[in-house]
């Protein structure tokens, strides 16, 4: 559905996304991680064509988004964080608009949208009435007028309270179900694309850092707690037996390789260490999200 | 605003009458019957002349330079970018509307002066006096109408082209008022020029040296040719700003 293929964006002088390759098949919800700044939105925006890659190619439905992209965007709805509108006019009339630029719709088709995302019975207000989760099914309905094959979340929980985010995030799953949607959701929020995606990709500075699925983040790193008499003389002992790679609050601990968690025990009881408890520690993604931001903060 | 402007303008002749009074001196001295020349015509134009030199650029920039760069701030363009319309359709787009303010904005204010003049000051011939400009002219009713709607179809053209160059900067990566800004500025760099002695010989490019033609328009002859020449080159200007604004915008990135 979306392939990128040595994709570079530079900003006056500054490196915003570097070699980024990324294929997203259809069907898929596919999450798009990384800290402000990484590279997200541009990525976004060189999907939709709105910035334009420095090199590299870009496909979209099978179009390409830069040559082709009046073809590449037919059936693709995009939603950006705080989704802005046309405050002094109703809903309806913004959908209208908004439909017009490209082919009109019929207004069935309009009321139905508006029906799907709940705000029968508010169309006809003016914008600048909506609350915040208004405004984000509105943007929504103009994403789904063209009834889209994939739809692009860029940041859609931003702004939004923990119901609002619940809501959204039920609509997603929704949208995929009912509609057999491709979603590319790009954010920061951890929980959400471990809830939704089946496929994330992790940007730092610009590059990708990971590809995979989230089973693949919880078997990339496996931690475990340990209580112990002496914690930092157990770590040092455990490094020097090359069995963890690291070490976390003091309590946690990352296993190299194919080491077990009886390797640890009867290494560290053969040095003296006293042993009080070792247990796995159930990977979060926010935890291998975390350490993969410290890694490459200190590479 | 405008209407404001053009009440206030038609009440100050109406009730300070000396003005008019000037004016009926002149014609009676030349041998004219004033009353049949102090009319709504006249009165109207006299009306739009400080309009069209000040308010008409301010006005015209001012909804040129939102065009394109209030939606990009505001982020609407972003949104309507994310469907699968091109950047020059979109542009073309917000030309046309800008022309359509354009004319209906000099048509009100046409529509609107002869309106209000109509209230106070009775129909009849139309005299105009303006010395910048060596024009002193005196058409009878028949021809009043005639000439005053031509005057203000020139201006429309006039008007078109000051949007139109506030709509190119419109499209640069800049905030609406700077666009605006731009725009009036250049306007005034070029008015400036063409009234120094030393740039006479630029003066056939300034794009302000054209604007004329709505004054043109009531000299007597008509210089059909001349006002024709004008037209061409004002058309050449809106066709440059619309290849600059729509190279630029179709370069530049579109962000949050």
């Amino acid at each position: 559905m979306i392939e990128l293929q040595q994709v570079k964006k530079v900003f006056a002088g500054r490196l915003a996304v570097d070699d980024l390759n990324l294929s997203i098949k259809a069907g898929e919800i596919f999450g798009l991680l990384g800290h402000n700044g990484a590279g997200k939105s541009t990525t976004i925006g060189m999907i939709l064509g709105q910035v334009w890659p420095t090199s590299g190619k870009i496909t979209v439905c099978g179009h390409d988004a830069i040559s082709d992209r009046a073809n590449a965007l037919r059936k693709v709805g995009a939603i950006f964080e705080s989704p802005v509108f046309y405050d002094y006019l109703s809903g309806y009339r913004n959908l209208e608009i908004l439909s017009h630029y490209t082919a009109s719709t019929s207004p069935e088709r309009i009321r139905q949208i508006i029906e799907w995302v709940g705000l029968t019975g508010r169309e006809n207000s003016k914008v600048r009435t909506y609350s915040h989760g208004m405004r984000a099914r509105l943007a929504l309905a103009q994403a789904l007028l063209p009834k889209p094959d994939l739809l692009i979340l860029d940041e859609p929980g931003d702004g939004l309270d923990p119901e609002g985010i619940h809501e959204m995030r039920q609509t997603i799953l929704r949208l995929h179900r009912e509609m057999g949607l491709t979603i590319l959701l790009s954010s920061h929020l951890l929980t959400e694309v471990e809830q939704l995606c089946t496929r994330i990709a992790i940007m730092n500075k610009g590059r990708k850092v990971f590809e995979g699925t989230l089973a693949d983040t919880r078997e990339t790193q496996r931690w475990v707690r340990l209580r112990v008499g002496d914690f930092a003389r157990a770590a040092k002992i455990l490094r020097e037996a090359q069995l963890i790679a690291e070490t976390r609050d003091d309590k946690f601990v990352q296993l190299i390789g194919k080491a077990e968690n009886n390797q640890l025990v009867e290494c560290l009881v053969a040095c003296g260490e006293s042993v009080y408890e070792i247990a796995n520690k159930e990977q979060s993604l926010e935890d291998f999200y975390l350490t993969l931001s410290r890694n490459q903060r200190s590479q | 605003m405008f209407l404001a402007a053009q009440a206030f303008i038609i009440l100050w002749l109406r009730f300070r009458p000396h003005h008019v009074e000037e004016l009926m001196h002149r014609l009676d001295a030349m041998g004219y019957t004033p009353s049949q020349f102090i009319t709504n015509m006249t009165i109207s134009l006299l009306m739009i002349m400080p309009m069209a030199m000040l308010l008409l650029p301010l006005y015209s920039t001012l909804v040129g330079g939102d065009l394109v760069a209030k939606e990009a701030e505001d982020g609407t363009l972003r949104m309507i970018l994310s469907r699968p319309v091109s950047r020059i359709r979109l542009l073309g787009v917000k030309w046309i509307t800008g022309i359509i303010f354009s004319v209906v904005l000099t048509f009100v204010l046409g529509a609107f002066g002869a309106g209000f003049a109509s209230l106070f000051f009775p129909s009849g011939g139309l005299f105009f006096f303006w010395p910048p400009e060596g024009l002193f002219v005196i058409f009878g009713p028949d021809q009043a109408w005639q000439r005053y709607s031509a005057s203000i179809a020139m201006l429309m053209v006039d008007t078109i082209s000051m949007t139109g160059l506030a709509w190119m900067f419109s499209c640069f990566n800049i905030k609406p008022a700077a666009a605006t800004i731009l725009a009036i500025s250049f306007l005034f760099l070029f008015r400036i020029l063409q009234e120094l002695e030393f740039f006479k010989e630029l003066q056939p490019y300034l794009i302000t040296y054209h604007f004329r033609i709505w004054l043109d328009v009531l000299r007597e002859p008509v210089p059909w040719w001349k006002i024709g020449e004008s037209i061409s080159i004002l058309l050449a200007y809106n066709v440059t700003f619309f290849v600059i604004g729509t190279a630029a915008f179709q370069t530049r990135d579109i962000k949050s």
